[in-house]
């Protein structure tokens, strides 16, 4: 308990700089907790995917489509438990800049297959029925205003599907129950863009339910057999790597976060120690005379470096606080191709972690400064 | 002020290692802003240099993007037969019918497939885009399946090779020239025959158009031309603003990221430097008191103070632009959402930019050091010269 006191009391000698250093200590917490949550919220929908369900797209790319007669030949091969498709629509509301994902689904058996879209039965059967129904995330409908029965209209963003606009209904605002879905889609029938599309029965890629993971490998292998050498190969691949091929798009984000991350706590490394090297120098009388009074050496080093440790834990909560206030998806939306973005708990005890480390690394040298003080040449020194 | 700069500058000096771990937190600070923003800069840079300024593009009416624009087959003779085109020396126009199509290669760094562009050509395309320059190998001959890849998708995609056949659209194709073109977009890409990619990619029509104008300035006369012809539902742009916009989605992104990071990364060194010019100045009270006995004011003490805090930050901006120097040129790659395709891109650090960062650490310097600045200047002298 002296001991805390003794912290205590010099963390207090100099008020402002305590402050300074403890709000440095949280700005590097804060700006590094809410880095890992941005790196996170891009892989949480590789992270959270399911191991059954696999995916089917054109071996050339995404953007090419196959025919709806590879769904049946799909729907028998071995293994095969379910199955449904979807297309990618690209449509534009209003304007390019208030882009989201927009895409047609086979309502009934999609539904069946992502669980992770919650709706009521109501909801569902609502969807279903009407044919130029829609679905669309919470936050989608936060962004733009969306209620159930509102008309949305899309311009038709890719030539295949004709010049006019699509007019659609909102029939549920349906909620997340896994990152496999996120929240800012939009989704309607297959059958009513199929229609008007200028050349029809095309599938953008196809969703497969096997029995167990184990068969993921072996049920693809088999699929992408049944059309190899065909004008319309396919490559089939587990859902986590259709998503992740997403997320590598960026590039190297893990890289560049990665050095962003590790420039930010150099720099308070710098400050804390910098700030903890100055107090000693100004407290070298009062150490010595602590010496003098008989306080080990050992002791002196834990005051200063437990005054280190004190003041970057306490501006890691405030960073982390800090963090967990302002970086979540209800108060900050990125929309668009950026996902959703949360601080956890994960990130907040990593950034508390971080904290500590600052601590001790910016503790030691001036600590192991104070300690090798000779007590003679210290009392001799003025100011 | 010469004097009293100069006490400033020498007593930085005496307390070297504080001095230098405050300088290291501006670096860092620096080298992050400078880091993020040549990705910005080099990103631009390459979308930017695949306009020329004497080409225009022609696209379907309101496309944003040339894949997904399209241009039919019938529109083509319409739009090569307007006088504002430059003609070849056999009096043919100089224009080049295109269609860009994304195929998926696997990377040669993480053997995960990437989308890389593909581009059918016209004949002309090469008099078309004056920049691009076959460095190894030949051009693709027109009617045969082979294709020319640009300098920088060569080094990322696996099995990308000078004479090696690559298997897309259902056909194989055999790679005979490597070309490059002034770090443009186009160092991307694979080029060839866009007559034989049509049938390949089951593809009727084309997307896009580019033309050479016979002189930059006739571009006006030519989109008149075009949005007064009925028959075609086509929009032409200048090559230079088309990229530009292409390039404006994924800079902004950058910039707005790089410059928040930045912000609060450099409010974090501000706190720092003033720790340091507050230990400074109460380190040397009693020297603060002999200048204002000696006769100098205070606000000569407070730009005194100022300018030693900012010579620190713009010593530690110094360093902060050394350490970013070694990714100028670096080359990486990323998505143009615009396009849905990948790009690649250099690291660019221009002169410009480093500015940028010194102005940037010496308004940190200024800000840091105001606070302890003022503080120097109102201490009373008679007290300050009774401090030991």
């Amino acid at each position: 308990m002296k001991f805390l006191g003794l912290v205590l009391k010099s963390a207090k000698r100099s008020k402002r700089r305590t402050f300074l250093t403890v709000m440095s200590v949280a700005i590097a917490v804060f700006l590094f907790a809410s880095l890992r949550a941005v790196l996170d919220g891009f892989n949480a929908g590789a992270e959270a995917s399911s191991s059954t369900r696999i995916v089917t797209i054109r071996s050339t790319s995404l953007i090419f489509s196959m025919p709806t007669s590879h769904g049946e030949a799909i729907r028998v091969t071995p293994g095969v438990q379910d199955m449904t498709w979807a297309n990618w629509f690209g449509g534009i509301y209003k304007d390019p800049n208030n882009f989201f994902a927009n895409f047609a689904v086979e309502p009934e058996s999609y539904l069946r297959m992502y669980p992770e879209i919650q709706l009521t039965p109501e909801e569902r059967t609502a969807f279903i029925e009407d044919r130029t129904g829609c679905i669309v995330g919470d936050g989608l409908a936060k962004r733009f205003g969306f209620k159930v029965g509102d008309k949305i209209t899309l311009q038709v963003g890719i030539p295949v599907y004709g010049t006019q606009d699509y007019d659609f209904t909102v029939r549920a605002i349906y909620r997340s129950g896994g990152a496999a879905v996120d929240n800012q889609s939009m989704m309607f029938h297959w059958k009513y863009v199929d229609e008007r599309s200028l050349v029809k029965g095309q599938v953008g890629w196809y969703v497969i339910q096997v029995s167990h993971p184990d068969q993921a490998v072996q049920v693809a292998a088999a699929i992408d057999r049944k059309f190899a050498n065909s004008p319309n190969e396919t490559k089939t691949d587990t859902e986590k790597a259709f998503q992740s091929s997403f997320v590598s798009m960026f590039g190297n984000l893990n890289l560049l976060l990665g050095s962003i991350a590790l420039a930010v706590v150099i720099t308070t490394l710098f400050v804390a120690g910098n700030t903890m090297a100055m107090s000693v120098r100004e407290r070298t009388t009062e150490i010595a005379v602590m010496r003098t009074l008989g306080f080990p050496s050992g002791m002196i080093f834990l005051l200063v470096a437990g005054e280190g440790l004190l003041m970057a834990v306490v501006g890691g909560v405030l960073g982390v606080a800090v963090a967990r206030a302002l970086i979540n998806p209800n108060f900050l939306n990125a929309g668009g191709f950026i996902p959703a973005i949360g601080v956890n708990t994960g990130n907040m005890l990593v950034g508390l972690a971080l904290s500590v480390i600052i601590g001790v690394l910016a503790g030691l040298i001036p600590a192991t400064m104070a300690s090798r003080l000779k007590i003679v040449d210290a009392l001799r020194r003025v100011a | 002020m010469g004097l009293i700069t100069n006490y400033n500058l020498r007593s930085m000096t005496v307390r070297k290692g504080t001095a230098a771990m405050t300088a290291g937190g501006f670096a860092m600070v620096v080298a992050v802003f400078v880091m993020t923003l040549a990705i910005a800069q080099g990103f631009r840079a390459t979308l930017v240099a695949s306009g020329s300024p004497g080409n225009a593009i022609v696209l379907r009416k309101s496309a944003t993007a040339e894949t997904v624009s399209a241009v039919l087959r019938t529109d083509v003779p319409i739009v090569e037969s307007l006088p504002q085109i430059a003609r070849g020396a056999d009096g043919r126009p100089l224009a080049s019918s295109e269609l860009v199509v994304i195929i998926a290669l696997p990377r040669q760094t993480d053997n995960q497939p990437a989308n890389v562009p593909v581009r059918g050509v016209g004949p002309r395309a090469y008099e078309v885009r004056d920049t691009l320059k076959i460095v190894e190998g030949r051009r693709f001959s027109p009617g045969i399946r082979e294709i020319n890849v640009g300098r920088l998708a060569l080094g990322r995609f696996k099995g990308l090779a000078l004479g090696s056949d690559v298997k897309f659209g259902a056909a194989t194709w055999k790679v005979v020239g490597i070309f490059t073109a002034d770090d443009a977009a186009f160092e991307s890409e694979l080029w060839g025959d866009v007559d034989l990619m049509m049938p390949a990619f089951q593809r009727d029509g084309y997307q896009s158009m580019t033309v050479k104008l016979a002189d930059a300035s006739m571009f006006d006369s030519f989109k008149a031309s075009i949005e007064g012809d009925p028959r075609l539902h086509l929009q032409p742009k200048r090559e230079q603003d088309y990229y530009v916009e292409q390039s404006l989605a994924m800079t902004t992104v950058i910039r707005v990221f790089g410059t928040f990071v930045t912000v609060i990364l450099s409010i974090g060194a501000m706190f720092g430097a003033m720790n340091t010019m507050y230990a400074a100045v109460a380190y040397r009270t009693r020297e603060i008191g002999t200048l204002r006995a000696l006769g100098f004011s205070r606000f000569r003490i407070v730009t005194a103070f100022l300018a030693e805090s900012i010579a620190l930050a713009v010593m530690g901006g110094v360093l902060g632009c050394i350490l970013a120097l070694p990714v100028h040129g670096l080359s990486t790659g990323t998505t143009n959402f615009s396009s849905f395709s990948e790009v690649a891109f250099k690291f660019r650090i221009t002169p410009a930019l480093m500015m940028g960062g010194l102005v940037f650490s010496a308004v940190m310097g200024a800000v840091g050091g105001l606070l302890p600045a003022i503080r120097a200047a109102r201490i009373p002298v008679a007290r300050a010269l009774r401090e030991i």
